[in-house]
């Protein structure tokens, strides 16, 4: 077993070390002891107090001894509707965690770092992620047009059907310039929620003064609803490393980091490999393809925490930092990781980097409806036909994705709610003109965001479902600024029925007025986003609340 | 030049200024919880937040760096309604915050005075409140009463930034939050110093001095005097503190020239002693072997006579003196000019080179 | 100091030697710590494994006494590796050629064998130091408290010289002052030297001023220091005014100290407590103290300001002014003190010197001014040395190695080092007496790395007898790696470990400093002495 030492001095000399070393005495010891800490507090020169404060804020990192080996079942919005309450009363030692991206085949089960499914009364079983379907639309795709080939995932099945052309293209006749040309022709825009232009982002990056530059690659997917990012990952690992090469090479950035969520262990060692592989390729590393481009990437895993898929978290949880999101300006394309140049996509926005510089940026723009460019993986789960992710053209009507791709509602059941963005945009109780696309959606108060969409049947209980929203909204609050720390707390014990006003006008308008202030004066996305719950419950669905606060006086 | 408009008026401003500071200059009244001069702006209590045109939302101020152009409102009813909406839910978890006593500490009453400006008194969203006490450190410093903390990490940042210290952080997230130091212990098994400065820059009396609290039941108001702390030479600028005649506290001077706010232990928690039943309060005298109280006449005149008789027998240079490194010049002064104008010698010495 | 506190934030490389400024000067500290923070890096030589150790980029712990040696070799390696500022040697300095040759032998190998420092630490330190551009040297008692105090700091100007870190923001070679008003009570003439501004006693223009200011005559000759003094009781000196200060307690060889105060005549002391010095005193006066008078002190980086009276004193307390004015009356010298207040004292002291000449009791009050401010009109002096030094050009001089009075010998095979503590000042006669500092440093104890523990047959919180040639003390074992093997560690804080009983082998000669860091001893446990 490897001393303390040893784990110190291995990991020290790395960069992005405080994650990969607690993770390392986590391992070694099935929990992080105070002589761990003592030890990383030392090694890394971090006060022990902010080492202290920093652990605590994971989800994941257990402090008491065996604490690594206790079942965590998830018990997102979808699994608590198959049973995840019933699961983990089964499980000795069971610990609920926060939806872990397994909405398609529900229940996600981690043990140590065994990433395994189960539901009530089965066995736990370690099942690959389900495959997408093919494109029920017969449409052509971007991200998942070759990601159902056998050994798509492998070095030789990802380059035999052209993969890293696009970036041997780039290095021996292409220049930084024309990548980010292409890029920002297409059209492509951030697919992690935000939507910013990623060739803009580049280009602010290539031109950002100061060095060296890092690309970091978004896999933290904490989003409830939304397990896009981890297929694309364990089917396809070569195109997100390709379009993370691509990147670095359009800016100049020479290290890269990829942040993977906590929950998708299994993820890690397929990345792990995928980049060993490339790397003995000549395809990252030091003079990628004999020229002077040079390129190290590392991954980095999370420790469970949501805000951490916030790019400023994200970044400070990377430097070993308290993961609080930055203000912002400056951002991170020129004040980034160390404070240097940085880009920050996620995993569909840099996996579709690859095809998009490989048959053109009309070709990309061309696939979205009507004014819109590209597609978007939609992650669909929930009370429908057929959960999973679909890549559909952006413009998409939300009513053919529910109907004629997933198969529409259960037998006899009629659909009452869909959310938007994972539980970001919130929820839609009239959907049937709803476009797939940003436009239409943020007029309709709700967001695409990172596409998770979660479908609700007339069974479900609205305000129990936005409690739970809520709840984890607060569970994942940071607690840096005041309108989210407190009205995320406010706003679950108003929608448990655990404190506020009994009196139903006077409880809308509370609920109402920390919503309003909460959307816009929080200090990041989760605060502005999280009273969507609530706004769109009181908006579309009036009755249910009336109904509840009713229920609430007898 | 560059210039913002605030509320209307056209200021032209330095490059780094943020919109706050701006505002400040133009006296605007803009609220904040976590604002401290002397810390990098933060950015959490969003109290600060004014209208940007062009922004789709409101804007810390104290985080948003002035841009030449930008027009700025700090005051409009949806900004008012905004902050009215801050402080109901800040004082719906601190509803003690309005009636702490200001012997706490130096920003220990800003919570209690927005709190009466935006008329939060605790009625509107109620709920849970966060963070839990500490009664199990019995330093006699320092009360830890995180029930009124409001999660600022006013204490944590000053503890970091301006202490270099690093004692205190945020523990667990979200409403769970809580200061805390290394495995949550006692703040004398920490890296703590003891130097207050967490204390001095709470918003809301969750630390407080305790060694000034014992004060708090006197009747009457506390007075503030200028003066410096009387121990190392750094020469820190403090208030002393004193009711009813009685110097009861201090605190350090924000505008100190030498310290800029801060002091150590000693400064902040070493004053007590001035209150020392052991002070001597009036002369002594020997007599038969034992010092005895006398008048001031009684001992001048045997102060003076020792040292005259002195002089007839062993001659002028067989008195000297030594002064005192920690009173004031007037004392030294004295001395060496006791010596110098009394006897016609230089023997005369401080005591530094002890 | 050379530079005011503010730039203590704007070096880019900090050499701290003979310091611990966390726990002496915490504020300072602070300010350091800003500039660590900032990206400074900060050198910390000291025996001891002190917080500032702990936060350095490189440690160097020399063994106690050996500074000059490791302070040559550090001008060795920057001659030798031509790191030199040629450009300031040539302008400002003088002796240059002379430092050179002697510094020849002085080896990073040859220091290394003395101070015990790895002669490639001493390299880097050299390298470090001299290729800032703004390096900025800090020190206190732990340079000067040795027989060879003064060599220690021509050493260290000469690294300022050297590299011409000197006479610019975040630079300058800077001692900071331990005691609240020890540069003030310079400042004011209490010096056997110097009248007030440092105005040499030797001079007969001076003492013609003053004679002309105070109508009265002083001699031409210095003074004599008050080590000497206390040396001379009752043998020349007969009579003595102790005005605040607990002598017994602070000074080395308390057996010494005692006698010397009982051979005199006529003893008075001026103080708040009745301390152990007052006991002895003919004559008590129960002075005012901090809170109770207005005043003015002068700081470490020469910063005047005023102090004020916030409550009456206790009983019929007054201000030393007061007192000593009263003495004065009593002995028919009250012409020359016809002082109505505070205000009046030290404007006279302005009128009278040269540091002071720009300023009053008035102009003061927002504590502006860093002295010299020599007329109204000048803005005062925050940073020394900017053009010129004040004999011109600075001189390199050239101080060999010596051995520190006592060594280490087969009886006394420990080397004692004494110090203060953060919570406690001096003999403790305030703190000791606030209940937070008390609280938190309630007893003195002695740091043993634990190694040492071990081999002297010590228990960690156990007791051990701690001997010298001149006493032993009892005192309480606490085992630490902050102390080196084989030197140990206490302050003289408290009255009931009279550390002071051991310390004092020898004095520096120029300055009569007392050697108070290097005290070879032996520790045993206590067994049945306890």
């Amino acid at each position: 077993m490897s001393t303390d030492q040893d784990l110190v001095a291995r990991w020290a000399v790395e960069p992005a070390p405080l994650l990969p070393l607690l993770h390392a005495f986590h391992n070694r010891d099935g929990y992080l002891s105070e002589a761990a800490l003592r030890a990383v507090s030392e090694g890394l020169r971090i006060p022990l107090a902010d080492l202290y404060g920093t652990v605590t804020f994971y989800h994941h990192f257990a402090r008491e001894e065996g604490g690594h080996s206790r079942p965590r079942v998830c018990d997102g919005p979808i699994c608590k509707l198959r049973g995840s309450d019933e699961l983990m009363a089964e499980l000795d030692g069971a610990t609920p965690m926060p939806c872990a991206g397994r909405c398609d085949d529900p229940i996600p089960v981690l043990v140590e770092n065994r990433y395994l499914a189960g539901r009530p009364g089965a066995k736990l079983r370690e099942t690959p992620a389900p495959m997408p379907d093919d494109n029920p639309g017969e449409l052509e795709e971007c991200c998942f047009a070759g990601i159902r080939e056998d050994g798509r995932a492998t070095l030789m099945g990802y380059c035999s059907d052209g993969g890293y052309g696009a970036l041997t293209r780039a290095v021996r006749e292409g220049s930084p310039a024309g990548v980010i040309e292409v890029v920002e022709a297409s059209g492509l825009a951030g697919r992690g929620g935000a939507g910013f232009p990623t060739g803009r982002k580049w280009r602010a990056v290539a031109e950002a003064p100061g060095g060296p530059k890092t690309i970091v690659c978004n896999a933290d997917e904490g989003e409830p609803g939304c397990f896009k990012d981890r297929v694309l990952m364990d089917y396809d690992p070569h195109a997100v490393i390709e379009g993370m090469a691509l990147a670095a090479f359009a800016t100049g950035a020479t290290r890269g980091f990829i942040y993977l969520r906590y929950e998708y262990p299994h993820t890690e060692r397929i990345l792990e490999d995928a980049i060993l592989d490339a790397r003995d390729a000549g395809l990252l590393g030091q003079r990628i393809l004999g020229s002077d481009f040079s390129f190290e990437l590392y991954v980095r895993r999370g420790a469970g925490a949501y805000i951490c898929g916030e790019e400023t978290s994200l970044l400070n949880s990377l430097e070993g930092k308290h993961p609080f999101p930055r203000n912002k300006p400056p951002y991170p394309v020129t004040h980034g990781f160390e404070d240097l140049p940085t880009v920050v996509n996620n995993v569909e926005t840099l996996a579709s980097v690859p095809p998009i510089l490989a048959k053109g940026a009309d070709w990309y723009r061309g696939l979205g409806l009507g004014d819109h460019a590209g597609t978007k993986i939609i992650s669909l789960s929930g009370d429908v036909q057929r959960p999973g992710n679909y890549e559909v053209p952006i413009g998409l009507p939300l009513d053919t994705l529910l109907n004629d791709w997933a198969g529409g509602p259960l037998e006899g059941r009629t659909f009452q709610a869909v959310t938007m963005a994972g539980l970001s945009g919130g929820f839609l109780g009239k959907f049937d003109d709803v476009t797939l696309d940003e436009p239409c959606l943020r007029a309709r108060g709700s967001f695409l965001g990172a596409g998770g969409i979660m479908v609700f049947d007339d069974r479900r209980d609205m305000v129990d479902l936005a409690r739970q929203a809520m709840a984890f909204f607060a569970h994942e609050s940071c607690g840096k600024c005041f309108p989210c720390r407190i009205g995320t707390q406010r706003l679950t014990e108003r929608l448990a029925g655990e404190a506020g006003p009994a009196d139903a006008d006077e409880w809308k308008r509370e609920v109402a007025d920390i919503g309003t202030t909460m959307a816009a004066v929080s200090a990041c996305g989760l605060g502005i986003a999280a009273p969507l719950i609530t706004q769109s419950l009181l908006r579309d669905f009036p009755d249910a609340v009336d109904a509840n606060l009713e229920a609430r006086k007898s | 030049m560059s210039t913002i408009t605030i509320d209307g008026q056209s200021v032209p401003f330095e490059d780094g200024e943020t919109i706050y500071e701006v505002s400040r200059r133009l006296e605007r009244d803009v609220p904040t919880l976590c604002y401290d001069d002397r810390l990098e702006a933060f950015g959490a209590c969003r109290l600060c937040v004014v209208e940007l045109e062009g922004a789709r939302n409101p804007v810390a101020s104290c985080t948003t760096m002035a841009a030449d152009g930008m027009v700025v409102r700090t005051a409009t009813e949806a900004i008012e309604r905004h902050r009215k909406t801050l402080m109901d839910l800040v004082v719906s978890e601190n509803p003690k915050g309005a009636r702490i006593d200001p012997l706490r500490g130096l920003a220990s009453q800003e919570l209690a005075h927005l709190a009466v400006r935006y008329e939060s008194d605790g009625s509107r969203f109620v709920g849970k409140q966060s963070g839990t006490s500490r009664p199990d450190d019995t330093n006699p410093m320092i009360l830890r009463d995180y029930d009124n903390c409001i999660s600022c990490y006013r204490c944590v940042r000053v503890c970091a930034e301006r202490e270099g210290d690093y004692a205190i952080s945020v523990a667990n997230r979200g409403f769970e939050t809580q200061i805390t130091t290394e495995f949550a212990g006692l703040l004398e098994d920490s890296d703590c110093t003891f130097c207050g400065q967490c204390v001095q820059t709470c918003p809301t009396g969750a630390l407080g001095d305790l060694r000034s609290m014992e004060a708090q039941d006197q009747p009457g108001e506390f007075e503030k005097t200028r003066s410096i702390c009387p121990y190392c030479g750094v020469g820190c600028s403090v208030d002393i503190l004193t009711k009813n005649e009685k110097i009861v506290g201090v605190q350090p001077a924000m505008d100190g020239p030498a310290n800029l706010g801060a002091l150590c232990v000693k400064g902040q928690f070493g004053w007590d002693w001035v209150d020392s039943d052991e002070r001597l309060t009036q002369p002594l005298v020997r007599k038969d072997g034992k010092l005895v109280p006398a008048s001031w006449e009684e001992a001048w005149e045997r102060a003076a006579k020792g040292f005259k008789s002195v002089v007839e027998k062993h001659g002028r240079h067989a008195v000297y003196a030594v002064a005192s490194g920690r009173a004031p010049h007037e004392s030294a002064y004295s001395v060496q000019k006791f010596v110098r104008y009394g006897f016609g010698t230089n023997y005369v010495d401080n005591c530094s080179r002890a | 100091m050379s530079n005011p506190l503010v730039d203590m934030e704007k070096p880019d490389v900090i050499f701290c030697i003979g310091t611990n400024m966390t726990e002496t000067h915490p504020v300072a500290a602070t300010r350091l710590k800003t500039a660590i923070r900032n990206g400074a890096t900060l050198i910390c030589a000291d025996p001891r494994k002190i917080p500032l150790a702990r936060m350095a980029d490189l440690h160097l712990p020399l063994r106690v006494g050996s500074d000059v040696a490791l302070l040559g070799a550090m001008a060795h390696v920057i001659v030798r590796d031509g790191l030199t500022d040629e450009a300031f040697i040539a302008e400002r300095t003088e002796g240059y050629d002379a430092l050179v040759k002697h510094l020849e032998t002085m080896t990073p190998e040859w220091a290394e064998g003395i101070c015990g420092v790895p002669a490639a630490d001493i390299e880097r330190a050299a390298h470090l130091y001299a290729g800032a551009e703004r390096g900025a040297i800090y020190y206190t008692l732990g340079i000067t408290e040795h027989i060879c105090g003064v060599d220690n700091v021509q050493s260290l100007s000469n690294l300022v010289l050297l590299t011409g870190n000197i006479g610019r923001e975040g630079t300058g070679i800077n001692p900071m002052r331990g005691q609240n008003n020890i540069q003030g009570a310079g400042d004011a003439g209490a010096l056997p030297n110097n009248y007030p501004g440092f105005q040499p006693v030797t001079n007969p223009a001076n003492q013609a001023k003053f004679a002309q200011a105070w109508g009265r005559e002083v001699d031409l000759e210095l003074g004599i220091t008050k080590v000497r003094a206390l040396e001379q009781c009752g043998e020349s000196i007969f009579a003595m005014l102790i005005c605040g200060e607990n002598t017994v307690v602070s000074d080395p060889d308390r057996a010494h100290c005692e006698h010397a105060l009982d051979a005199l005549e006529h003893l008075v002391v001026i103080d708040m407590f009745l301390t152990e010095t007052a006991e002895r005193a003919d004559v008590v006066f129960p002075a005012a103290g901090w809170g109770e008078v207005d005043g003015v002190f002068t700081n470490t980086e020469r910063r005047v300001q005023r102090v004020r009276k916030a409550v009456e004193p206790p009983g019929s307390a007054k201000p030393d002014w007061e007192i000593i004015a009263g003495i004065a009356r009593a002995m028919g010298l009250g012409d020359g003190f016809p002082y109505q207040s505070a205000k009046d004292v030290f404007n006279e002291l302005c009128q009278l010197s040269t540091t002071y000449a720009g300023l009053d009791w008035d102009r003061i009050d927002k504590g502006e001014y860093h002295w010299p401010v020599p007329d109204r009109e000048h803005p005062g002096t925050p940073i020394l040395h900017l053009g010129e030094f004040p004999r011109g050009r600075g001189l390199f001089v050239t101080p060999g190695y010596r051995d520190p009075a006592e060594t280490v010998s087969d009886d006394y095979p420990i080397w004692l080092t004494t110090g203060r503590r953060l919570a406690h000042y001096h003999t403790r006669t305030m703190t000791g007496r606030a209940k937070g500092p008390d609280w938190l440093v309630p007893e003195e104890l002695l740091e043993v790395h634990p190694d040492d523990v071990q081999r002297l047959s010590l228990v960690d919180g156990g007791v051990a007898l701690m001997k010298s040639p001149r006493g032993e003390v009892l005192i309480k074992v606490k085992a630490t790696d902050q102390s080196p093997r084989g030197t140990v560690f206490c302050s003289f804080s408290f009255g009931d470990v009279r550390v002071n009983d051991l310390t004092g082998a020898g004095y520096d000669p120029i300055t009569d400093t007392a050697e108070l860091k290097v005290c070879p001893v032996s520790v045993e446990p206590a067994g049945a002495r306890v």
